[in-house]
């Protein structure tokens, strides 16, 4: 497990969906530095470096984070909503991946703050492709805040705690 | 008027006192001038008496004086001649001298002058006659001649009595010409008086005349000005007879209009008596109860239902007792309508209503339910003049009423408890629905990914046989991941919201083609778009409609080297607007066409046209969301027609069955 220089957080607790997912990021070598978690507690967990994260920093952001909606114990709309509400980690890209096109959950997530909402196709080469352009994106084209803003505004964010 | 009174008022009093004034002064000065003239006639009369008087005693004296001288010359001759009847003479005479001294001595009683010459004369006389008588005597008695001495003494003593009678008589001229002067005098002042009189008199009578003339002056020019102001009078008295008489010449023929019109209202009255008596009993035969009223709400109608259902006839009270007389009470069944609220009290207010009374009184004891129609009458100058009410007894229909909002009750509870348990299915529907698009997909993507990923990486590992088998398996994925997602896509316009809002059709379909763009790539296809209007609806579902059926059109006309396809839209009666697309694809047979729009119906197999046989129904569920229809017309190896409104908010049942045919999407 890397945890040292991160660009991915995958968040999908269905096995098969995360095995295509990651044979589709590494075949376009997005995975090299990525790490799956497997319910939305454990995201949470990672994000905002408590519990088993405790040791990772919050000046590490992960540059994306691919979040599937139906998860065990924390669902993904909660976790976009901590994720987004949080000074620290709102500028966090999130992206919703999910085989869901209810539109109340499109509507619900662009209004929690996600970046991107993206039904899986059930094609797997419009997945690959979905897959590739969205890391593309987010991790090569995107230009995230710098990093002293990060530490700063996590800092303003531990004095008002 | 009063001008006149005041002009003669004035005239009047002056004229009266000039006229008094002058007769006053005419009165007295005639009674002056009368007693004047009357003093100063017995003024003359005595005085002319007293001259009378004196030429009495100058005759007398006179007498005397001849008696006297006569005795004397008698006795004289007869001593004389002796001659006998002279002495005679003297004898008779000596008596006659004596009395006419007296005589005279009586009539100058008044002068004591004379008296006095009496006293002297009558010695005298005496004396000078005795003288003489002596000398008779003495002749008679004697015969002796008188010598001369004693004739001379005679002389001489007649002489002195005839001095004496010529000094009286002289006395008695001297007072006749003093009285005949007096006399003359007396005369001349009543003359002058007369005469004096008379200039007064006519002088007064002058001034009077001028006052008089004056006068009749004034009262000729009084007399002109009231001619005058009569003359006008008169005239505007002339001019008002003309109108008098013009008016009374027009009241006589309006009198006379007015007996005809009379005689015209007395036969109309006839009819209207007819007529009313027909009214009354058409009012009578009716069925409603019909009561009208004046403004002061008199009752001028009330036909027999009325009385009927109002248990009373007309009764004459004044409105606010007409809910209590007649016991007309709120729906509360408790309340007495207030008289304002009164149908009849409205109608002659001016204002139509319509109200529901329960009746109840002595002669309807049960109760009963009334619909009262109220409405003024009016005018034909549109003034309200009564009203008039209009009412049936429905106490029936109040109770199929009551017993009609009980069922609705009922019903409206079964159909609460339905729509929960509805709601209830709904809800499980999309619970359902969620899973099928969330995890029917996930294994179809894990079939879909492995295969490509066997496929992929074991590939060249496997017989041809086995890799056609791959893919095989990819294509069902496909398949079924279709099906899923237009499953779930029909699902959601079920429970889609309906957001209507003007949308322009023509940019809808514009989009939908760009969108096709891909499925037309290498042919030939010519769209033929007509203007569409402006249209409320939901654009979202909308533009599933026309993707739907335009992607079908594309569909069927590929076997076409030309494909056309056409959307237009047509107006219908009732102004909505019917739209339309139609193709020169491959048609359907009509005998179909009720199959059209059924869920998974196809009218071509898998092998000619791909498809799920969801899309049409898709259509028609959106066509039915907007409260409009949908139908198709087809030929066979000619094209389809498909034809939709969007009657939004009208329930127009769809003909969908009534179209035919074409087994499409």
């Amino acid at each position: 497990m890397n945890t040292g220089k991160l660009d991915i957080l995958l968040v999908e607790d269905n096995q098969d969906d995360m095995d295509l997912a990651l044979h589709a990021l590494k075949r376009e070598k997005l995975a090299n530095n990525i790490y799956v978690a497997r319910d939305g507690e454990e995201a949470l967990d990672f994000i905002f470096c408590r519990g088993m994260f405790a040791h990772r920093s919050f000046e590490r952001p992960p540059k994306l984070v691919l979040l599937d909606l139906k998860l065990p114990k924390v669902d993904g709309m909660e976790v976009l909503k901590q994720v987004k509400s949080d000074l620290r980690t709102r500028t966090i890209p999130v992206v919703i991946m999910t085989s869901s096109k209810e539109e109340r959950d499109l509507v619900a997530g662009y209004n929690l703050g996600a970046n991107s909402y993206i039904q899986k196709p059930v094609d797997f080469d419009q997945f690959r492709e979905t897959v590739k352009s969205v890391g593309l994106y987010w991790l090569v084209i995107n230009q995230p805040p710098v990093v002293e803003d990060s530490q700063n505004l996590a800092r303003t964010a531990h004095d008002s705690h | 008027m009063e001008f006149f009174k005041q002009f003669d008022a004035s005239i009047e009093g002056k004229l009266r006192w000039r006229v008094n004034g002058g007769f006053i002064i005419a009165v007295l000065l005639t009674i002056f001038l009368g007693f004047s003239s009357w003093r100063n006639a017995r003024l003359t009369a005595e005085d002319a008496s007293w001259v009378a008087h004196t030429y009495i005693v100058i005759d007398m004296i006179e007498l005397v004086s001849k008696h006297a001288t006569e005795m004397e010359t008698s006795a004289r001759i007869f001593a004389l001649t002796g001659q006998e009847p002279l002495f005679a003479h003297y004898e008779a005479a000596s008596g006659a001298v004596a009395q006419d001294e007296d005589v005279l001595r009586h009539l100058t009683s008044d002068n004591p002058h004379q008296q006095r010459r009496l006293d002297v004369i009558e010695p005298q006389i005496r004396v000078a006659l005795e003288f003489a008588g002596s000398m008779a005597a003495k002749r008679h008695r004697t015969q002796a001649v008188p010598d001369a001495s004693e004739i001379l003494e005679t002389e001489k003593l007649m002489d002195a009595v005839r001095a004496t009678g010529q000094e009286m008589h002289a006395e008695e001229m001297r007072l006749l010409t003093e009285r005949t002067q007096r006399t003359e005098a007396g005369r001349k002042v009543t003359s002058f008086i007369i005469v004096a009189g008379i200039f007064v008199g006519a002088g007064l009578l002058a001034v009077a005349r001028l006052a008089i003339n004056r006068e009749i002056d004034v009262s000729a020019r009084v007399r002109a000005q009231i001619g005058t102001l009569n003359s006008g009078l008169e005239q505007r008295v002339e001019q008002r007879t003309a109108a008098l008489e013009s008016e009374i010449t027009e009241r006589k023929q309006t009198k006379q209009a007015l007996a005809e019109q009379a005689e015209e209202l007395a036969q109309s009255r006839l009819a209207v008596d007819a007529q009313t008596l027909m009214l009354q009993s058409v009012l009578d035969s009716m069925a409603e109860g019909l009561v009208a009223a004046d403004e002061q709400g008199k009752f001028l109608i009330w036909n027999r239902a009325a009385e009927r259902i109002l248990g009373y006839g007309p009764a004459d009270l004044p409105p606010k007792e007409w809910s209590e007389h007649y016991g007309n009470y709120l729906p509360d069944g408790v309340t007495l309508i207030p008289t304002e609220q009164l149908p009849l009290v409205r109608a002659i207010r001016g204002e139509a209503s319509t109200t529901k009374i329960f009746v109840r009184n002595p002669n309807v004891a049960a109760g009963t339910w009334i619909e009262a129609s109220g409405s003024p009458l009016k005018d034909k100058g549109g003034v309200v003049r009564g009203g008039v009410v209009a009412f049936r007894d429905i106490t029936q229909r109040k109770a199929d009423e009551r017993e009609i909002l009980k069922l609705n009750n009922e019903l409206e509870q079964r159909v609460a408890e339905r729509t929960t348990q509805l709601a209830i299915a709904n809800k499980e529907l999309e619970a359902f629905s969620y899973s099928v698009s969330h995890d029917l997909r996930a294994p179809l993507r894990h079939i879909s990914g492995f295969s490509k990923i066997l496929m992929e990486e074991f590939g060249s590992a496997l017989d041809p046989g086995a890799q056609r088998y791959i893919e095989r398996i990819q294509a069902g994925t496909q398949k079924m991941g279709l099906l899923v997602d237009e499953l779930l896509n029909l699902a959601q316009v079920g429970r889609h919201l309906l957001r209507l809002q003007p949308t322009r059709l023509s940019q809808t379909v514009a989009e939908v083609i760009s969108i096709l763009q891909p499925d037309g790539e290498g042919r030939q296809v010519e769209w033929a778009i007509a203007n569409l209007p402006l249209v409320q609806c939901d654009p979202v579902l909308v533009k599933q409609v026309f993707q739907n059926l335009l992607a079908n059109a594309l569909k069927f006309t590929r076997s076409r080297t030309r494909a056309i396809i056409e959307i237009g839209h047509t107006e219908e009666e009732d102004g909505q607007s019917v739209f339309m697309v139609r193709d020169n694809g491959v048609g359907f047979n009509m005998k179909y066409v009720g199959k059209l729009f059924g869920v998974f119906q196809r009218l071509h197999s898998a092998d000619e046209f791909e498809g799920t046989g969801i899309g049409l129904v898709t259509v028609q569920r959106i066509v039915r969301r907007h409260g409009g229809r949908v139908w198709a017309e087809g030929e066979l190896g000619k094209g389809a027609a498909f034809f939709f409104t969007l009657g939004v908010g009208k329930q127009t049942e769809s003909k969908t069955n009534t179209a035919t045919a074409g087994g499409r999407s």
